[in-house]
Protein backbone atom coordinates (compact mmCIF):
# COMPACT_ATOMS: atom_id res chain seq x y z
CA UNK A 1 0.00 0.00 0.00
CA UNK A 2 1.82 3.43 -1.48
CA UNK A 3 -1.21 5.80 -0.63
CA UNK A 4 -4.18 6.60 1.75
CA UNK A 5 -6.44 5.75 -1.00
CA UNK A 6 -5.32 1.65 -1.04
CA UNK A 7 -6.17 1.41 2.88
CA UNK A 8 -9.51 1.46 1.73
CA UNK A 9 -9.22 -0.43 -1.86
CA UNK A 10 -7.30 -3.24 0.37
CA UNK A 11 -9.65 -3.50 3.21
CA UNK A 12 -12.71 -3.34 0.74
CA UNK A 13 -11.11 -6.20 -1.38
CA UNK A 14 -10.63 -8.32 1.53
CA UNK A 15 -14.10 -7.58 3.45
CA UNK A 16 -16.25 -5.81 1.73
CA UNK A 17 -19.65 -6.62 3.98
CA UNK A 18 -17.86 -5.58 7.49
CA UNK A 19 -18.56 -2.69 8.98
CA UNK A 20 -16.57 0.12 8.27
CA UNK A 21 -17.88 2.61 10.55
CA UNK A 22 -20.30 3.58 12.67
CA UNK A 23 -21.51 7.00 13.56
CA UNK A 24 -24.68 7.25 16.33
CA UNK A 25 -26.94 5.06 14.87
CA UNK A 26 -25.76 4.82 11.39
CA UNK A 27 -23.23 1.93 9.98
CA UNK A 28 -21.28 1.77 6.90
CA UNK A 29 -19.94 -1.48 5.22
CA UNK A 30 -16.24 -1.04 3.45
CA UNK A 31 -18.89 -1.92 0.59
CA UNK A 32 -20.87 1.03 1.00
CA UNK A 33 -18.01 3.31 1.79
CA UNK A 34 -15.92 2.83 -0.93
CA UNK A 35 -19.16 3.56 -2.96
CA UNK A 36 -19.24 6.75 -1.29
CA UNK A 37 -16.18 7.48 -1.93
CA UNK A 38 -15.77 6.53 -5.24
CA UNK A 39 -18.88 8.79 -6.17
CA UNK A 40 -17.88 11.30 -4.67
CA UNK A 41 -14.29 11.18 -5.93
CA UNK A 42 -15.66 11.45 -9.26
CA UNK A 43 -17.58 15.00 -8.65
CA UNK A 44 -14.03 15.78 -7.88
CA UNK A 45 -11.99 14.96 -11.07
CA UNK A 46 -13.49 18.41 -12.37
CA UNK A 47 -10.65 19.90 -9.97
CA UNK A 48 -6.97 19.98 -11.22
CA UNK A 49 -5.07 17.16 -9.48
CA UNK A 50 -3.76 17.96 -6.51
CA UNK A 51 -6.34 21.15 -6.00
CA UNK A 52 -7.23 21.69 -1.96
CA UNK A 53 -10.52 21.19 -0.91
CA UNK A 54 -11.76 21.82 2.53
CA UNK A 55 -14.00 20.24 4.53
CA UNK A 56 -15.54 21.06 7.68
CA UNK A 57 -17.08 18.20 9.35
CA UNK A 58 -17.89 16.89 12.78
CA UNK A 59 -17.02 13.19 12.98
CA UNK A 60 -19.27 11.29 10.94
CA UNK A 61 -19.61 9.11 8.12
CA UNK A 62 -20.02 12.31 5.64
CA UNK A 63 -16.94 13.21 6.96
CA UNK A 64 -15.43 10.01 6.28
CA UNK A 65 -16.59 10.16 2.72
CA UNK A 66 -15.65 13.95 2.08
CA UNK A 67 -12.11 13.13 3.13
CA UNK A 68 -11.39 9.60 1.48
CA UNK A 69 -13.08 10.95 -1.77
CA UNK A 70 -10.61 14.29 -2.00
CA UNK A 71 -7.77 11.93 -1.19
CA UNK A 72 -9.11 9.03 -3.79
CA UNK A 73 -9.55 11.80 -6.10
CA UNK A 74 -5.79 12.76 -6.01
CA UNK A 75 -6.55 16.41 -4.39
CA UNK A 76 -5.37 17.72 -1.14
CA UNK A 77 -7.88 17.93 2.51
CA UNK A 78 -7.86 20.57 4.08
CA UNK A 79 -9.24 19.36 7.27
CA UNK A 80 -10.92 22.68 9.75
CA UNK A 81 -11.93 21.93 13.25
CA UNK A 82 -15.93 22.90 13.64
CA UNK A 83 -14.73 24.91 16.20
CA UNK A 84 -12.86 27.23 14.42
CA UNK A 85 -13.43 31.34 14.53
CA UNK A 86 -14.88 33.26 11.67
CA UNK A 87 -11.34 34.85 11.76
CA UNK A 88 -9.37 31.76 11.51
CA UNK A 89 -11.36 30.14 9.38
CA UNK A 90 -10.95 32.96 6.94
CA UNK A 91 -6.92 32.95 7.49
CA UNK A 92 -7.09 29.41 6.81
CA UNK A 93 -8.82 29.57 3.28
CA UNK A 94 -6.79 32.40 2.56
CA UNK A 95 -3.43 30.83 2.76
CA UNK A 96 -4.62 26.71 1.61
CA UNK A 97 -6.83 28.64 -1.58
CA UNK A 98 -8.95 25.95 -1.75
CA UNK A 99 -11.32 25.26 -5.19
CA UNK A 100 -14.13 24.09 -3.24
CA UNK A 101 -15.22 24.54 0.20
CA UNK A 102 -17.47 21.75 1.90
CA UNK A 103 -18.96 20.92 4.86
CA UNK A 104 -21.81 19.35 6.50
CA UNK A 105 -25.87 21.05 6.47
CA UNK A 106 -24.96 22.16 10.27
CA UNK A 107 -22.00 23.96 9.81
CA UNK A 108 -22.65 25.52 6.03
CA UNK A 109 -23.65 29.14 7.46
CA UNK A 110 -19.85 29.67 8.54
CA UNK A 111 -19.11 29.13 4.76
CA UNK A 112 -21.46 30.61 3.23
CA UNK A 113 -20.65 34.07 4.74
CA UNK A 114 -17.79 34.09 3.03
CA UNK A 115 -16.68 36.23 0.27
CA UNK A 116 -14.79 34.69 -2.10
CA UNK A 117 -16.02 34.17 -6.00
CA UNK A 118 -13.65 32.15 -6.84
CA UNK A 119 -14.39 29.10 -4.06
CA UNK A 120 -17.43 26.93 -4.49
CA UNK A 121 -18.94 26.30 -1.67
CA UNK A 122 -21.11 22.99 -1.32
CA UNK A 123 -22.94 21.63 1.56
CA UNK A 124 -22.24 17.31 1.18
CA UNK A 125 -25.54 16.64 -0.02
CA UNK A 126 -25.08 18.63 -3.03
CA UNK A 127 -22.15 16.54 -4.01
CA UNK A 128 -23.57 13.89 -6.84
CA UNK A 129 -21.71 11.29 -8.94
CA UNK A 130 -20.59 12.61 -12.42
CA UNK A 131 -18.98 10.27 -15.14
CA UNK A 132 -15.90 11.40 -14.96
CA UNK A 133 -12.08 9.48 -15.74
CA UNK A 134 -10.40 7.99 -12.73
CA UNK A 135 -7.49 9.72 -11.14
CA UNK A 136 -5.53 8.25 -8.26
CA UNK A 137 -2.88 9.70 -6.37
CA UNK A 138 0.90 9.59 -6.16
CA UNK A 139 2.68 8.21 -3.05
CA UNK A 140 4.59 11.92 -3.04
CA UNK A 141 1.29 13.73 -3.21
CA UNK A 142 -0.35 15.79 -0.19
CA UNK A 143 -2.61 13.81 1.11
CA UNK A 144 -4.03 16.71 3.56
CA UNK A 145 -3.02 19.81 5.35
CA UNK A 146 -3.62 20.70 8.60
CA UNK A 147 -3.55 23.66 10.41
CA UNK A 148 -1.29 23.74 13.78
CA UNK A 149 -3.43 24.95 16.41
CA UNK A 150 -1.49 27.77 17.39
CA UNK A 151 -0.97 27.69 21.14
CA UNK A 152 2.92 28.49 20.62
CA UNK A 153 2.61 30.72 17.74
CA UNK A 154 0.43 31.70 15.11
CA UNK A 155 -0.76 28.79 13.10
CA UNK A 156 1.28 26.82 10.28
CA UNK A 157 0.10 24.93 7.60
CA UNK A 158 1.37 21.50 7.69
CA UNK A 159 0.81 19.58 4.29
CA UNK A 160 1.25 15.54 4.53
CA UNK A 161 2.04 13.50 2.11
CA UNK A 162 0.41 10.36 1.17
CA UNK A 163 4.02 8.72 2.20
CA UNK A 164 4.40 10.17 5.55
CA UNK A 165 1.22 8.99 6.08
CA UNK A 166 1.82 5.43 4.88
CA UNK A 167 4.81 5.17 6.84
CA UNK A 168 2.90 6.82 10.00
CA UNK A 169 0.18 4.09 10.24
CA UNK A 170 2.39 1.31 9.35
CA UNK A 171 4.69 2.32 12.64
CA UNK A 172 1.49 2.62 14.62
CA UNK A 173 -0.24 -1.04 13.79
CA UNK A 174 3.27 -2.95 14.25
CA UNK A 175 4.11 -0.93 17.72
CA UNK A 176 0.68 -1.11 18.70
CA UNK A 177 -0.68 -4.07 17.27
CA UNK A 178 -3.45 -3.21 15.44
CA UNK A 179 -6.01 -5.83 13.23
CA UNK A 180 -8.65 -6.52 11.48
CA UNK A 181 -10.38 -7.67 14.71
CA UNK A 182 -9.90 -4.47 16.28
CA UNK A 183 -13.53 -2.36 17.12
CA UNK A 184 -11.73 1.09 17.62
CA UNK A 185 -13.57 4.04 20.07
CA UNK A 186 -12.67 7.54 18.85
CA UNK A 187 -13.83 10.24 20.76
CA UNK A 188 -11.43 12.70 19.28
CA UNK A 189 -11.66 14.77 16.15
CA UNK A 190 -11.13 13.64 12.96
CA UNK A 191 -9.74 16.84 11.68
CA UNK A 192 -6.84 16.63 14.21
CA UNK A 193 -3.90 14.48 13.60
CA UNK A 194 -4.38 11.92 16.28
CA UNK A 195 -7.64 11.23 15.45
CA UNK A 196 -7.11 11.31 11.76
CA UNK A 197 -4.21 8.68 12.49
CA UNK A 198 -6.60 6.38 14.32
CA UNK A 199 -8.69 6.20 10.75
CA UNK A 200 -5.68 5.76 8.97
CA UNK A 201 -4.91 2.84 11.13
CA UNK A 202 -8.52 1.50 11.04
CA UNK A 203 -8.65 1.53 7.67
CA UNK A 204 -5.19 -0.17 6.47
CA UNK A 205 -6.15 -3.08 9.11
CA UNK A 206 -9.76 -3.08 7.92
CA UNK A 207 -11.21 -2.71 11.64
CA UNK A 208 -14.09 -1.19 12.85
CA UNK A 209 -14.21 2.63 13.99
CA UNK A 210 -16.88 4.16 16.06
CA UNK A 211 -16.92 7.79 15.85
CA UNK A 212 -17.95 10.13 18.79
CA UNK A 213 -19.05 14.11 18.38
CA UNK A 214 -17.81 14.56 21.83
CA UNK A 215 -15.91 13.28 24.82
CA UNK A 216 -18.78 12.97 26.70
CA UNK A 217 -17.80 10.14 29.88
CA UNK A 218 -21.32 7.86 29.79
CA UNK A 219 -21.52 8.18 26.23
CA UNK A 220 -17.99 6.49 25.66
CA UNK A 221 -18.69 4.24 28.26
CA UNK A 222 -21.73 3.16 27.23
CA UNK A 223 -19.91 2.73 23.44
CA UNK A 224 -17.58 0.41 24.68
CA UNK A 225 -20.08 -1.93 25.94
CA UNK A 226 -22.20 -1.53 23.43
CA UNK A 227 -19.66 -2.03 20.14
CA UNK A 228 -18.05 -4.76 22.85
CA UNK A 229 -14.73 -2.72 21.76
CA UNK A 230 -11.02 -3.23 21.58
CA UNK A 231 -9.43 -0.14 21.76
CA UNK A 232 -9.83 3.46 22.93
CA UNK A 233 -8.09 6.89 21.69
CA UNK A 234 -8.12 9.50 23.92
CA UNK A 235 -6.59 12.93 25.41
CA UNK A 236 -4.75 12.16 28.93
CA UNK A 237 -8.12 15.11 30.63
CA UNK A 238 -10.39 12.83 29.18
CA UNK A 239 -8.59 9.44 30.53
CA UNK A 240 -8.20 11.35 33.98
CA UNK A 241 -12.12 12.32 33.85
CA UNK A 242 -12.44 8.73 33.20
CA UNK A 243 -10.62 6.87 35.78
CA UNK A 244 -12.03 9.88 38.42
CA UNK A 245 -15.81 9.11 37.96
CA UNK A 246 -17.32 6.68 40.09
CA UNK A 247 -20.28 5.58 37.84
CA UNK A 248 -20.15 1.75 38.58
CA UNK A 249 -19.60 0.39 34.97
CA UNK A 250 -16.47 2.48 34.64
CA UNK A 251 -14.42 -0.83 35.44
CA UNK A 252 -16.93 -3.17 33.67
CA UNK A 253 -16.36 -1.12 30.47
CA UNK A 254 -12.71 -0.09 29.79
CA UNK A 255 -11.58 -3.99 31.77
CA UNK A 256 -11.82 -5.63 28.05
CA UNK A 257 -10.10 -3.32 25.89
CA UNK A 258 -6.87 -4.20 24.67
CA UNK A 259 -5.17 -1.04 24.19
CA UNK A 260 -6.09 2.44 25.57
CA UNK A 261 -3.71 5.07 23.94
CA UNK A 262 -3.15 8.51 24.02
CA UNK A 263 -1.19 11.30 23.13
CA UNK A 264 0.56 14.01 25.65
CA UNK A 265 3.63 15.78 26.32
CA UNK A 266 2.15 14.93 30.09
CA UNK A 267 0.39 11.96 31.11
CA UNK A 268 -0.12 12.19 34.61
CA UNK A 269 1.34 8.51 36.31
CA UNK A 270 -1.33 8.32 38.82
CA UNK A 271 -4.37 8.26 35.78
CA UNK A 272 -1.99 5.67 34.21
CA UNK A 273 -1.62 3.43 37.71
CA UNK A 274 -5.60 3.70 37.50
CA UNK A 275 -5.95 2.69 33.91
CA UNK A 276 -3.66 -0.10 34.30
CA UNK A 277 -5.46 -1.22 37.20
CA UNK A 278 -8.68 -1.34 35.65
CA UNK A 279 -7.20 -3.05 32.47
CA UNK A 280 -7.41 -7.02 32.45
CA UNK A 281 -4.53 -7.70 29.70
CA UNK A 282 -4.95 -4.66 27.80
CA UNK A 283 -2.08 -1.86 27.22
CA UNK A 284 -2.05 1.83 28.24
CA UNK A 285 0.46 3.54 25.62
CA UNK A 286 1.39 7.16 25.10
CA UNK A 287 3.18 9.11 21.94
CA UNK A 288 4.92 11.73 20.93
CA UNK A 289 4.79 13.82 17.94
CA UNK A 290 3.61 16.65 16.36
CA UNK A 291 1.67 17.18 13.53
CA UNK A 292 4.59 17.55 11.43
CA UNK A 293 6.15 14.78 12.30
CA UNK A 294 3.37 12.20 13.56
CA UNK A 295 3.96 9.32 15.89
CA UNK A 296 7.52 9.73 16.38
CA UNK A 297 8.09 7.96 19.76
CA UNK A 298 5.88 5.49 21.52
CA UNK A 299 5.42 4.51 24.92
CA UNK A 300 3.91 1.33 25.90
CA UNK A 301 3.57 0.99 29.94
CA UNK A 302 4.30 -2.33 30.87
CA UNK A 303 6.03 -1.43 34.54
CA UNK A 304 5.98 1.36 36.46
CA UNK A 305 9.07 2.44 35.56
CA UNK A 306 9.71 5.65 33.10
CA UNK A 307 6.06 6.56 33.81
CA UNK A 308 6.63 10.28 32.64
CA UNK A 309 8.45 9.00 29.58
CA UNK A 310 7.09 9.10 26.13
CA UNK A 311 8.99 6.37 25.32
CA UNK A 312 11.80 5.40 22.38
CA UNK A 313 11.63 6.87 18.56
CA UNK A 314 9.93 4.71 15.95
CA UNK A 315 11.68 2.38 13.86
CA UNK A 316 13.12 4.26 11.13
CA UNK A 317 12.77 7.59 12.78
CA UNK A 318 16.01 9.84 13.99
CA UNK A 319 15.81 12.15 17.30
CA UNK A 320 18.63 14.27 18.33
CA UNK A 321 18.88 16.81 21.47
CA UNK A 322 20.32 20.25 20.46
CA UNK A 323 21.46 22.76 22.37
CA UNK A 324 23.82 25.81 21.08
CA UNK A 325 24.02 24.00 18.08
CA UNK A 326 25.59 21.03 19.45
CA UNK A 327 24.14 17.66 20.77
CA UNK A 328 23.49 17.28 24.03
CA UNK A 329 21.85 15.30 26.56
CA UNK A 330 18.92 17.83 27.29
CA UNK A 331 18.07 20.33 24.75
CA UNK A 332 15.74 20.97 21.66
CA UNK A 333 13.88 17.69 20.00
CA UNK A 334 15.20 18.11 16.36
CA UNK A 335 13.20 14.79 14.32
CA UNK A 336 14.44 12.86 11.31
CA UNK A 337 12.72 10.04 9.12
CA UNK A 338 9.90 9.36 6.50
CA UNK A 339 7.21 10.77 8.82
CA UNK A 340 8.93 14.47 9.20
CA UNK A 341 7.45 16.86 6.93
CA UNK A 342 9.58 18.36 4.04
CA UNK A 343 8.40 21.93 3.94
CA UNK A 344 4.99 23.85 5.67
CA UNK A 345 2.35 25.09 3.53
CA UNK A 346 3.71 28.03 1.26
CA UNK A 347 7.12 26.74 2.27
CA UNK A 348 6.93 29.38 5.16
CA UNK A 349 9.15 28.97 8.49
CA UNK A 350 11.68 27.41 6.65
CA UNK A 351 14.17 28.24 9.78
CA UNK A 352 12.54 25.33 11.04
CA UNK A 353 14.34 22.85 8.87
CA UNK A 354 17.78 21.94 8.86
CA UNK A 355 19.54 19.52 6.89
CA UNK A 356 16.19 17.55 6.78
CA UNK A 357 15.78 17.48 10.75
CA UNK A 358 12.51 19.59 11.99
CA UNK A 359 12.95 21.59 14.93
CA UNK A 360 10.57 20.93 17.14
CA UNK A 361 10.59 23.82 19.79
CA UNK A 362 10.43 21.06 22.59
CA UNK A 363 12.44 20.78 25.09
CA UNK A 364 13.58 17.07 25.72
CA UNK A 365 16.20 14.84 28.24
CA UNK A 366 16.72 10.80 26.70
CA UNK A 367 17.82 8.68 29.73
CA UNK A 368 20.49 6.05 29.29
CA UNK A 369 17.97 3.13 27.52
CA UNK A 370 17.31 6.35 25.19
CA UNK A 371 13.53 6.91 26.78
CA UNK A 372 12.93 10.38 25.57
CA UNK A 373 11.26 12.87 28.32
CA UNK A 374 9.42 16.02 27.59
CA UNK A 375 10.21 18.89 29.29
CA UNK A 376 8.42 22.00 27.80
CA UNK A 377 8.88 24.49 25.17
CA UNK A 378 12.16 26.28 24.41
CA UNK A 379 10.22 29.28 24.03
CA UNK A 380 8.44 29.01 27.33
CA UNK A 381 11.43 28.85 29.65
CA UNK A 382 11.53 31.06 32.85
CA UNK A 383 14.63 32.67 33.53
CA UNK A 384 15.12 33.19 37.00
CA UNK A 385 18.52 34.52 38.11
CA UNK A 386 20.44 32.48 35.20
CA UNK A 387 18.56 29.45 36.58
CA UNK A 388 16.00 28.17 33.32
CA UNK A 389 13.02 27.27 34.96
CA UNK A 390 10.71 24.41 32.92
CA UNK A 391 6.77 25.90 33.44
CA UNK A 392 5.20 22.42 33.39
CA UNK A 393 7.57 21.50 36.28
CA UNK A 394 5.74 23.92 38.22
CA UNK A 395 2.19 23.46 36.62
CA UNK A 396 2.70 19.56 36.88
CA UNK A 397 2.86 20.29 41.06
CA UNK A 398 0.04 22.84 40.94
CA UNK A 399 -1.92 20.42 39.25
CA UNK A 400 -1.96 17.79 42.28
CA UNK A 401 -3.98 20.02 43.93
CA UNK A 402 -7.82 19.46 44.39
CA UNK A 403 -9.97 22.36 43.04
CA UNK A 404 -7.67 23.43 39.96
CA UNK A 405 -8.57 22.82 36.60
CA UNK A 406 -6.00 24.30 34.79
CA UNK A 407 -2.99 26.05 35.57
CA UNK A 408 -0.17 28.00 33.01
CA UNK A 409 3.25 29.46 34.84
CA UNK A 410 4.19 32.32 32.78
CA UNK A 411 7.57 34.99 33.54
CA UNK A 412 6.97 38.00 35.13
CA UNK A 413 9.48 40.75 35.02
CA UNK A 414 11.22 41.30 38.59
CA UNK A 415 14.05 43.85 39.33
CA UNK A 416 16.46 41.66 41.45
CA UNK A 417 15.76 38.14 39.89
CA UNK A 418 15.28 39.54 36.38
CA UNK A 419 12.25 36.84 35.62
CA UNK A 420 10.04 35.15 38.34
CA UNK A 421 6.92 32.81 38.13
CA UNK A 422 3.30 34.24 37.76
CA UNK A 423 0.92 31.44 38.28
CA UNK A 424 -2.25 31.98 36.41
CA UNK A 425 -5.11 29.76 37.62
CA UNK A 426 -7.94 28.96 37.11
CA UNK A 427 -10.40 26.67 39.44
CA UNK A 428 -12.84 23.83 39.44
CA UNK A 429 -16.76 24.71 40.32
CA UNK A 430 -17.54 25.42 43.78
CA UNK A 431 -13.24 25.05 44.39
CA UNK A 432 -12.52 26.80 48.06
CA UNK A 433 -8.53 26.41 47.06
CA UNK A 434 -6.56 29.86 47.84
CA UNK A 435 -3.70 31.50 46.91
CA UNK A 436 -1.87 30.65 50.07
CA UNK A 437 -2.59 26.65 50.05
CA UNK A 438 -1.41 27.17 46.24
CA UNK A 439 2.07 28.85 47.36
CA UNK A 440 2.25 26.75 50.74
CA UNK A 441 2.19 23.60 48.58
CA UNK A 442 4.70 24.95 46.19
CA UNK A 443 7.14 25.94 48.95
CA UNK A 444 6.95 22.40 50.35
CA UNK A 445 7.22 20.90 47.00
CA UNK A 446 9.38 23.11 44.52
CA UNK A 447 12.56 24.72 45.25
CA UNK A 448 12.21 27.84 46.51
CA UNK A 449 13.23 30.14 43.60
CA UNK A 450 10.67 27.93 41.27
CA UNK A 451 7.86 29.62 43.67
CA UNK A 452 5.49 31.51 42.21
CA UNK A 453 6.19 35.27 43.25
CA UNK A 454 2.36 36.30 41.67
CA UNK A 455 -0.81 34.09 41.80
CA UNK A 456 -3.86 35.40 39.87
CA UNK A 457 -7.35 33.64 39.57
CA UNK A 458 -8.51 33.39 35.98
CA UNK A 459 -12.04 32.72 34.83
CA UNK A 460 -10.62 30.91 31.76
CA UNK A 461 -7.57 31.17 29.28
CA UNK A 462 -7.46 32.08 25.63
CA UNK A 463 -7.52 28.87 23.67
CA UNK A 464 -7.44 27.75 20.09
CA UNK A 465 -10.19 25.91 17.88
CA UNK A 466 -9.16 22.82 19.34
CA UNK A 467 -9.63 24.21 23.35
CA UNK A 468 -5.70 23.97 23.95
CA UNK A 469 -4.23 26.98 25.91
CA UNK A 470 -2.98 29.95 23.92
CA UNK A 471 0.56 30.00 26.04
CA UNK A 472 2.40 32.35 24.40
CA UNK A 473 -0.64 34.93 24.49
CA UNK A 474 -0.25 34.95 28.85
CA UNK A 475 3.27 36.23 28.41
CA UNK B 1 -6.75 33.19 63.45
CA UNK B 2 -5.93 36.18 64.82
CA UNK B 3 -2.89 38.53 62.64
CA UNK B 4 0.02 37.33 65.07
CA UNK B 5 -1.18 33.97 64.29
CA UNK B 6 -1.34 34.42 60.37
CA UNK B 7 1.90 36.39 60.33
CA UNK B 8 3.45 33.18 62.16
CA UNK B 9 2.01 30.28 60.24
CA UNK B 10 3.72 32.74 57.13
CA UNK B 11 7.23 31.73 58.87
CA UNK B 12 6.57 28.48 59.56
CA UNK B 13 5.34 27.42 56.42
CA UNK B 14 8.37 29.23 54.17
CA UNK B 15 10.67 27.90 56.97
CA UNK B 16 9.85 24.43 56.90
CA UNK B 17 12.07 23.64 59.38
CA UNK B 18 11.39 26.17 61.83
CA UNK B 19 9.79 24.55 65.13
CA UNK B 20 6.80 26.64 66.69
CA UNK B 21 9.61 27.00 70.09
CA UNK B 22 12.07 28.35 67.75
CA UNK B 23 10.11 31.16 66.58
CA UNK B 24 10.92 34.37 67.84
CA UNK B 25 9.25 37.95 66.48
CA UNK B 26 12.85 39.96 66.80
CA UNK B 27 14.55 37.06 65.24
CA UNK B 28 16.27 38.97 62.11
CA UNK B 29 17.00 37.66 58.81
CA UNK B 30 20.62 37.11 59.46
CA UNK B 31 20.29 34.30 62.39
CA UNK B 32 17.72 31.96 60.18
CA UNK B 33 19.89 29.59 58.03
CA UNK B 34 17.55 29.80 55.02
CA UNK B 35 16.52 33.16 54.79
CA UNK B 36 18.11 34.07 51.34
CA UNK B 37 16.58 36.67 49.00
CA UNK B 38 14.18 33.80 47.61
CA UNK B 39 12.85 33.32 50.78
CA UNK B 40 12.51 36.67 51.08
CA UNK B 41 10.26 36.56 47.98
CA UNK B 42 8.23 33.77 49.08
CA UNK B 43 7.51 35.29 52.69
CA UNK B 44 6.08 38.76 50.54
CA UNK B 45 4.45 36.96 47.90
CA UNK B 46 2.81 34.59 51.03
CA UNK B 47 1.45 38.08 53.23
CA UNK B 48 0.49 39.85 49.75
CA UNK B 49 -1.63 36.65 48.49
CA UNK B 50 -2.93 36.05 52.39
CA UNK B 51 -4.27 40.01 53.24
CA UNK B 52 -4.95 40.69 49.71
CA UNK B 53 -2.39 43.75 49.98
CA UNK B 54 0.75 44.97 47.88
CA UNK B 55 3.98 46.29 49.37
CA UNK B 56 6.19 48.91 48.41
CA UNK B 57 9.86 48.44 47.14
CA UNK B 58 11.14 50.13 50.72
CA UNK B 59 8.76 47.70 52.74
CA UNK B 60 9.65 44.74 51.10
CA UNK B 61 13.48 46.02 51.75
CA UNK B 62 12.96 46.81 55.23
CA UNK B 63 11.28 43.20 56.30
CA UNK B 64 13.81 41.73 58.04
CA UNK B 65 11.98 39.99 60.87
CA UNK B 66 8.65 38.82 61.62
CA UNK B 67 7.95 41.99 63.81
CA UNK B 68 8.66 44.03 60.99
CA UNK B 69 6.47 42.07 58.73
CA UNK B 70 3.48 42.58 61.20
CA UNK B 71 4.01 46.13 61.39
CA UNK B 72 3.56 46.73 57.70
CA UNK B 73 0.68 44.21 57.14
CA UNK B 74 -0.94 46.75 60.28
CA UNK B 75 -0.27 49.89 58.18
CA UNK B 76 -2.13 48.06 55.07
CA UNK B 77 -4.95 46.23 57.34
Amino acid sequence: MNTVADFLNNSYRVHPDKIAVIDNDSKLTYSKLNQGVNEFSSFLNKFPKNSVVSLLFDNTHEFVISYLGVINSGCIAHLIPTGISQKNLMDQISSAKPKLVLSSANHFSKISEMESKSIEKLRFSEVGKTNSEERKPNPTDYAYLIYTSGTTSSPKGVPITHSNCVFTTKNIVKTLQYSSNDIDILPLPLSHSFGLGCLHTSLYVGSTIVLHQSMDIPQILNSIKKHNASTLAAVPSTLSKIVSNNLEDTSNSLSKLRLIITNSTFFPPETIQKLKKILNDGKVATYYGLTEASRSTFMIFDSTEKIESVGKPSDGISLKLVSNNDESPTGEIWIKGKNVIEKYWNEEYKENFNDGWLKTGDLGRVDDDGHLYILGRVDDLINISGEKVYPQEIERAVMVLSGIDDVVAVPMKHKVFGEVVKLLVKKSVKSDVSKTDILTHCIKNLERFKVPAKIEFVEDFPRTDYGKIKRFMLK
Amino acid sequence: MTLDDDVKKIFLDTFPTLSESDFQWSKTQKEYENWDSFAQLNIITLAEAKFEITFSDDEIDSISSAKNLLDCIKSHV
